[in-house]
């Protein structure tokens, strides 16, 4: 909301404005922003004129001497005959550029250097006023600014008003809460009209027919009225509070909403059927042509104001174009109304209208206010128009709105909430200043709540004003006292924790990415049709560009993100996700799984080091197998896989028993090339849920042998068909206990290996616990694995 | 000549000296043939011990015998300084380019959000707040309505939600972990629950998600001034004991009274939160006696405060995925 402090001033006195902005703000009344309109004169200075003499060259002019607060007196050439010693006058100096666009220079007038110039309120754009020098107040400070001395334009504050608060919205509500921290009077303006002897009810008749949707509404009646353009300082006034000039009748009704806070509309009396104002429920199919220009089918819900025939405004939200003021209309009927916030909200969001009036009544008007808006509004319009107010209000009364008239406050109720020691007199007298009258009733305190307080409910409201009043800065900071208890961590969240801490420290870099998809991403990664990964969570509202689905996977958003790393040239991608997917359940909340989702793109980069680079699917493998033994899940590769992302030839498995908790992969060429991923590109997608079901195995301590082990390499000739894991497995049950560590350290193929063919060699090292081992037992040993590697696999040592 | 204990000390400094100016193995030893062999200094001193009167023979005799062993001990010293400087020599002719880079192990990165909301939770667990969750699409019960926030309030209006299918929505705010975590708990209990939230906001300074963390406490005293206290000395552990807080009231459904709190860092109040004491709609809503009960709740965005940390200009940025700006910040 606008507020023009010029205007708050007419109703009460303000503080300095660095003051009422800081506690307007502490009080709950954000400052979003401090408007200023007129000339800006911060570069003009507070000057005092020492001594004033004669031009020697010139009959008009005067010399001066000038302090502006400088080391040295400025000499100063004046022409206005009304300079004086001893006067505090307004300083441009040199190189200040004056509201009309001059720039001042150091100058020299008839033989006389003029350092600067002393200003008349024209110069400085205040008024026409031209005849001589502006005089300030003899306690300005020399050297000051001069916005500091002179109030220059207007100032508005843009204050936030929170939704509670509908008895802010006005510059009665301003003036309240400007009492409540700085108390003063609040003065309101004159709001009797002086009335014809002719009855308004000869003119009009009111009727509420829906009840629940209007508590009250008064009808006055202007007859004779010359609709015009409103005078200059209405126009202004209105426009400083952010609205439009319309015309003298209807800018009235406006200027009564912005000061009390009441939304007002006016009817040409002579354009309503039948003398009838009724308040009902629309009709079914039933039609407004609203002031807008637009017209609205209506709902059988919306309240409408109506006429003998028919609809002629929407209650609360805008009139009807039918029977607005124009320039005919002579006489005129004055809505003033209490309508019930909820029916008025539903209404104005359904047609997404939204008005200064439906603004109010969502939020609630002052239930005592509505007569004195209408009166008020009634002697505005006869001002401004001419014409007679008709005697009396039209009044109607439907259904009182809920309100709470007293709550009942424990005296000890503010200290227990707030941790403070307020006085019983304290509470009283701050409840006081935001008009709520305490009076003591044992340990209590009979707060009576005044009718503009539509939010005050419980105690606890009426605690927040003891303490907004009191300074919620005055409030001291303490630490809680409490019983010491250990802390929880659902095991999801552990969880997902250590998986992230894992994978970084894998070497992984985390992202973040919306976890919403489009059913094209699915397609991209040839889910089938009836997948569960299409059982997706549809967003019904989804912003346009982006997913209308929730990610049943994580997989589509880590592509796309490499896919757009890659684009910015970056060649080596290795990032992974961990989170939530959703997945459908009808009906009920869906489930959320918690996936973590790696991908690995190598650069193809060969370092100063090492020769070539791991392919992506082996380091993804190993990066999978890394972060699986960081979570303690015990797990075993299996070739193959079942995923259709990823290539038939290069995926596999990591499973705890049988439980799959890790699919690991090169991803399919078709899919790669679905999210233009030109290059080799492994990924792994680990279920933590999966490893939440499983108890993690803590690595125990083994006491290292300490008997020397005994080291054989063995190269063999394999089909090349044959998986090499297949071939260590083999050799690990052969060799038995005596087995320390076995591993694959080299494979071949090529010159030298016959077609058909790869060399693998095996690293195997024999050790026992207990003591050293003897050459005869190793000999046999790898002499048995020699021998099985023959029958089994056709393997020929080289 | 008499072996004066002034002249041997002379001679074991003048010893010391030529030892000092042998600069090759060669050259040490001529100067231990010089002094300590059959012609040498010593040697020749030796001889003369005879001519003394057989009372001062034996003393003289010990203290030549002293000198002679310092000066080998100086020289055996020496002798190991110029074998390792002739080593050492000899390894510099196969000097490495010290100038070509080290082996960097691949560095991850935790996302930002993640790392400021681990110290926010390790800042909270050391107050004893344990950690809740809750789901990310929830009711319209657990996100407003049990909070208060009414369909038919203006409240609801800042609440840009995304409704999804089954007549549920992805939560707006963590609060509704407030509501879970609470149904059914007897207090006193305190907890944090920090998450992912959406809405439907997307511009310059807006992203669709981004994250909170919820902090509630209850129990039979819990005050205004305790909430007060504790988001102080969070304050303090995040950005340093210069910080300022300020609390300006404000409107929240669910908290009566409440506030929202800024903070001042290095001059100018950037807004922070929203906090307030537990509304005793709300406590009754989760089961809880609220004439018995009080307690305070309070949540701020995690995002704004890695975004200070790691001066990172824009919330896009976060969220965008490129590994260019988010991997150095590891």
């Amino acid at each position: 909301m606008k507020v023009p402090l010029g205007w708050l001033r007419e109703w009460i006195e303000l503080p300095d404005e660095a003051a009422l902005c800081e506690r307007l703000t502490l009080a709950g009344l954000e400052i979003e922003e401090v408007v200023r309109s007129g000339p800006d004169l911060s570069a003009i200075v507070v000057g005092h004129v020492l001594a004033r003499r004669q031009h020697p060259n010139a009959d008009r002019l005067s010399l001066c001497e000038v302090d502006v607060g400088g080391p040295e007196a400025l000499s100063v050439v004046c022409g206005a005959p009304n300079v004086a010693a001893g006067q505090k006058v307004a300083v441009a100096l040199p190189g200040t550029t004056l509201p009309d666009g001059t720039k001042l220079k150091k100058s020299k007038i008839r033989g006389e250097s003029s350092e600067g110039m002393i200003c008349s309120s024209r110069e400085l754009g205040l008024s026409d006023e031209h005849e001589g020098i502006l005089v300030l107040d003899a306690a300005a400070p020399v050297g000051a600014p001069l916005p500091q001395v002179l109030p220059v334009g207007e100032t508005i504050l843009d204050v936030e008003i929170t939704p509670n608060r509908g008895d802010w919205v006005s510059m009665l509500g301003m003036a309240r809460e400007v009492r409540a921290l700085f108390g003063g009077a609040v003065h309101l303006p004159p709001c009797e009209p002086n009335e014809s002897p002719r009855p308004a009810a000869d003119d009009v008749r009111v009727a509420i027919e829906a009840a629940d949707g209007c508590a009250r509404y008064v009808a006055r009646v202007v007859r004779g009225v010359r609709v015009g353009p409103s005078p200059d300082w209405l126009r202004a006034r209105l426009e400083s509070a952010g609205m439009r000039s319309i015309n003298n009748v209807v800018d009235a009704t406006n200027l009564v909403l912005l000061e009390f806070g009441q939304p007002l509309h006016a009817f040409d009396l002579a354009t309503l059927r039948g003398g009838t104002v009724r308040v009902r429920r629309a009709t079914a199919g039933e039609k407004l042509a609203a002031l807008d220009g637009e017209t609205r089918a209506l709902a059988a819900a919306d309240l409408v104001i109506a006429d003998a025939e028919r609809a002629i405004a929407l209650a609360g939200v805008i009139g009807g174009a039918e029977t607005e003021v124009r320039e005919s209309t002579t006489d005129v009927l004055i809505e003033s109304a209490q309508f019930e916030p909820k029916g008025v909200r539903r209404t104005s969001r359904r047609l997404a209208l939204r008005t200064e009036a439906s603004y109010r009544f969502e939020r609630g008007v002052d239930r005592d206010g509505v007569a004195r808006a209408a009166d008020r509004c009634a002697l505005l319009i006869a001002e401004l128009g001419g014409g007679a107010v008709s005697h009396g209000r039209v009044e109607a009364h439907g259904a009182p709105l809920a309100h709470t008239d007293e709550i009942e406050l424990h005296a000890a109720h503010p200290n227990r909430l707030l941790g403070t020691e307020l006085s019983r007199d304290e509470v009283v007298e701050l409840l006081a200043r935001v008009g709520v009258a305490a009076k003591a009733a044992g340990e209590h305190l009979r707060c009576a709540v005044p009718s503009w307080r539509n939010d005050l409910d419980i105690p606890a409201d009426l605690v927040e004003e003891v303490a907004r009043i009191h300074g919620y800065d005055r409030i001291e900071a303490t630490l809680p006292v409490t019983e010491v208890a250990p802390i929880d961590r659902p095991a999801g969240y552990a969880l997902l924790d250590r998986a992230r801490e894992a994978l970084a420290r894998a070497g992984l870099c985390e992202l973040r990415l919306f976890p919403a998809n489009v059913p094209a991403d699915l397609d991209a990664l040839r889910v089938p049709a009836g997948d569960r990964l299409r059982d997706a969570v549809r967003i019904e509202n989804p912003m346009p560009g982006q997913g209308s689905e929730l990610s049943t996977t994580l997989l589509p958003n880590l592509l796309h993100a490499a896919q757009r790393n890659l684009a910015r040239q970056v060649d080596r991608v290795l990032v992974f996700e961990a989170g939530r997917v959703f997945h459908d359940r009808a009906g009920e909340l869906p489930e959320e799984p918690l996936r973590a989702v790696a991908l690995v793109i190598p650069g193809g980069r060969t370092s100063l080091w090492e020769a070539h680079e791991a392919p992506a699917f082996f380091q993804a493998k190993g990066l999978a197998e890394a972060v699986l033994a960081e979570l303690r899940q015990p797990v075993e590769f299996h070739a193959g896989g079942t995923a259709p992302w990823l290539h038939p030839g290069a995926c596999g498995e990591l499973r705890r028993a049988d439980t799959v908790l890790c699919r690991v992969g090169e991803l399919h060429p078709d899919v790669a090339k679905a999210f233009a991923l030109d290059c080799a590109c492994a990924v792994f997608e680990i279920d933590l849920d999966a490893c939440l079901s499983l108890a993690p195995v803590s690595p125990a301590f083994r006491e290292p042998s300490a008997y020397p082990a005994v080291r054989r390499d063995l190269a063999v000739l394999l089909d090349r068909a044959q998986p090499a894991g297949a071939v260590l497995d083999a050799i690990r049950r052969t060799a038995g206990q005596i087995l320390a560590g076995a591993e694959i350290f080299d494979r071949y193929e090529g010159k030298g290996v016959p077609a058909g063919k790869v060399s693998v060699a095996f690293r195997l090292v024999f050790q026992r616990g207990d003591r050293t081992l003897q050459d005869q037992e190793v000999g046999k040993t790898t002499e048995r694995i020699v021998a099985m590697l023959g029958q089994r696999f056709g393997a020929e040592l080289r | 000549m008499s072996a004066g204990r002034d002249d041997l000390d002379a001679l074991r400094a003048e010893a010391r000296a030529a030892l000092a100016a042998a600069a090759t193995l060669q050259e040490l030893r001529e100067v231990r043939a010089r002094f300590l062999g059959r012609k040498g200094s010593v040697s020749s001193q030796l001889r003369a011990i005879g001519g003394l009167p057989a009372a001062e023979r034996a003393a003289a005799g010990e203290a030549l015998n002293r000198a002679a062993a310092a000066i080998e001990a100086d020289a055996a010293e020496r002798e190991r300084a110029l074998e390792r400087a002739s080593s050492d020599a000899a390894l510099v002719q196969r000097a490495l380019d010290v100038t070509l880079p080290g082996v960097v192990p691949q560095r991850g990165a935790l996302h930002p959000v993640t790392r400021v909301e681990r110290d926010m939770a390790q800042f909270f667990a050391g107050l004893g707040f344990s950690i809740e969750d809750g789901p990310e699409v929830e009711t319209e019960w657990h996100c407003f309505d049990a909070l208060r926030i009414d369909a038919d309030h203006p409240s609801r209006d800042s609440h840009d939600t995304f409704f999804v299918s089954g007549g549920h929505l992805l939560r707006t705010h963590t609060s509704p972990v407030q509501i879970r975590a609470m149904t059914g708990r007897t207090p006193p209990f305190r907890f944090i629950a920090p998450g992912r939230v959406f809405r439907v906001d997307f511009d310059a300074t807006h992203s669709p998600f981004f994250h909170q963390i919820e902090g509630f406490m209850v129990d039979e005293r819990v005050t205004f001034g305790d909430m007060k206290g504790v988001l102080y000395a969070f304050a303090r552990h995040l950005m340093g004991p210069e910080v300022k807080l300020r609390f300006r009231a404000h409107f929240f459904p669910f908290t009566e009274p409440s506030a929202e709190f800024d903070f001042s860092w290095h001059g100018g109040w950037l807004e922070w939160g929203g906090c307030g004491m537990i509304h005793p709609g709300v406590l009754e809503n989760c089961g809880i006696d609220a004439s018995r009960w009080q307690g305070f709740a309070f949540g701020m965005t995690i995002d704004r405060t890695a975004m200070q940390r790691f001066g990172i200009p824009n919330i896009h940025r976060m969220f965008d995925g490129d590994v260019r700006a988010l991997e150095p910040l590891a």
